[in-house]
């Protein structure tokens, strides 16, 4: 037996960073999409690994939908790179390693669903068993329902079922709960659940910061084309403000008030100052201290979605 | 592929509207023609009249019947997204490509059969009993040029479009073609331009073996030219098969 110091030393820097091997789930590294003189996606950076369930969270026009479509080679970027599992978007090997729901993917019309779903996983090499992805997406008792005949709740359901049936690693659902009641929203997320918890990859896109903290480990924001902010759902919860205290002050200005402890930003409209803040408690009490003339203070939450808009608003600028 | 090629077919079979257009319309076309002009002395290509027109309106028949399921349904598909969605799927462009080329070319058969039985039991129509099948046969393969040129037009122009644009490519190339009436009667330039028609080269592929003659191999390169060029631009144009449309 011969020693060899090199694989030794070797051998604690090779386990696996994956089951998979060292390839993350996605990859994104420098990409920028330009439609005419519209910068949809601008150096987006990010990268996924595997058994992360992840929201692209941001408002309309974020470019989270074109994010997506390069991701599922459905477009190619202008510039920068994209792998799947190491693979290019696109590829078979991309491909039959994704499950995607598209905001804008139809269905084949004149078919039922059963039949739909039959054809669709006699494409994939070890795909779910029919009766899962019925029971699933909460479409048994309709297979023998046409395709282009369903509620927008009942397409939606059978857009989660082409997702997953094909037993994918990755699954990239863009708005998937958009068209969703509160109650079925829930049931949803409850379903994907199941579905993480076999180690597989979610990555989702919304603009409901309260789905992104539920649903999410990691929230990504985006604004603008650009990635704002790369967190945990409580990270980014903190460093959006979700409290604000309003008061009045004596002596006009402003100045160094979105500086103090707990405090995001400030703005002031006549002698009403609006404080945003990641921790109400200790902004009030530094507030207090460094302005005695505040006065008719108020503290209250604010909507998740106002507080969500004016910093991706504020970041971007 | 296999299943999607048939499911393909299948919705085509479900649609009671389009199969009424397809195969109606010549068997309905044939008697009327093979009533008003079968005793004509007239006929060109030195067959029955009863046989010739049987035999044109099997490729006028098969022609639409090609043409419309490709075209207009993939212009749909592609603005419904099904095309996007589809593409997600392990399923290459070229095979979902080729499983609708192939589906389209066998929306030619109700047509041909139809039309067939029509002149067997109205008209009284005999041929040798090999002819028949290879008269199917060379009928249906002769649609190629028009999948490809339906699978052209349903990716470059989008629902209404498609539809007008497809028709009216369907009675272009079945009156210059000599589908509805001899070439002959057609002013010389015009001729001219009909003879380059894979419309003209089907129907004489058809009355070519109805004649008792083998299947003209010229006829069977121009449709195969005209195979080719459609092809390749819709290949070229293909890009749009997953655009977003909303």
């Amino acid at each position: 037996m011969t020693y060899h110091p090199s694989a030794a030393g070797s051998a604690v820097s090779t386990i696996p960073a994956s089951p998979d091997g060292a390839d993350p789930a996605v990859r994104v590294n420098g990409v920028t999409r330009r439609f005419g003189a519209v910068l949809a996606v601008d150096n987006v950076s990010l990268s996924v690994e595997h058994g992360e369930t992840i929201a692209l969270l941001g408002p309309n026009g974020a470019g989270k939908t074109t994010t997506i479509s390069m991701l599922l080679g459905l477009s190619r970027p202008d510039s920068g790179s994209i792998e799947i599992f190491g693979s290019a978007p696109g590829s078979a090997a991309a491909h039959a390693s994704v499950g995607a729901m598209l905001q804008d993917g139809g269905m084949m019309p004149g078919v039922l669903i059963g039949e739909l779903l039959t054809m669709v996983r006699s494409l994939y090499q070890a795909p779910l068993a029919l009766d899962e992805v019925l029971e699933i997406a909460q479409l048994r008792g309709l297979e023998r329902r046409r395709v282009d005949r369903l509620s927008g709740g009942q397409s939606q359901r059978l857009r989660l079922a082409m997702a997953l049936v094909g037993d994918p690693r990755l699954l990239i659902l863009d708005e998937p709960t958009a068209a969703m009641d509160v109650e079925t929203r829930r049931g949803f997320w409850h379903a994907m659940g199941g579905f993480t918890e076999r180690g597989r990859t979610i990555l989702f896109s919304t603009h409901y910061l309260e789905e992104a903290d539920v649903a999410a480990d990691r929230v990504v924001m985006m604004a603008r084309g650009r990635v704002v902010a790369d967190g945990t759902p409580s990270a980014i919860k903190n460093s959006v403000g979700l409290r604000v205290i309003r008061f009045s002050i004596t002596h006009p200005g402003i100045a160094g008030l979105d500086a103090l402890p707990g405090a995001v930003s400030a703005t002031a409209h006549g002698n009403r100052v609006e404080l945003r803040c990641s921790n109400s408690d200790t902004a009030l009490r530094a507030l207090i201290a460094a302005r005695p003339d505040a006065h008719d203070i108020e503290v209250a939450g604010i909507a998740l979605e106002d507080a969500f808009i004016t910093i991706t608003d504020g970041l971007a600028a | 592929m296999i299943k999607y090629l048939g499911l393909e077919i299948r919705r085509s079979l479900r649609d009671r509207r389009y199969l009424l257009l397809v195969a109606g319309w010549p068997v309905a076309a044939y008697l009327l023609f093979s009533t008003v002009f079968g005793s004509a002395a007239d006929r060109t290509e030195g067959l029955a009249p009863t046989v010739e027109i049987m035999v044109a309106m099997a490729s006028f028949g098969a022609m639409g019947g090609v043409l419309l399921a490709s075209g207009p349904r993939l212009a749909m598909d592609r603005q419904l997204g099904w095309l996007r969605q589809l593409r997600l799927t392990p399923l290459s462009p070229a095979r979902i490509l080729t499983a609708r080329l192939i589906a389209a070319m066998a929306l030619s058969l109700p047509a041909i059969v139809l039309t067939f039985i029509a002149a067997v039991l109205v008209k009284d129509v005999t041929l040798p009993l090999w002819e028949w099948p290879l008269l199917v046969l060379v009928i249906a393969a002769g649609c190629l040029p028009f999948a490809a040129m339906g699978i052209l037009v349903g990716t470059i122009a989008d629902g209404d479009g498609a539809q007008g644009l497809t028709m009216v490519l369907y009675l272009v190339l079945a009156a210059l073609g000599g589908l509805w009436m001899p070439v002959q009667i057609l002013p010389s330039a015009l001729q001219t331009v009909a003879k380059t028609l894979p419309s003209y080269h089907l129907a004489q592929l058809g009355w070519h073996i109805a004649r008792g003659a083998v299947p003209a191999v010229g006829d069977a390169a121009v449709l195969l030219a005209w195979f080719a060029g459609a092809a390749l631009i819709a290949m070229a144009a293909s890009r749009r098969l997953t655009l977003r449309t909303a």
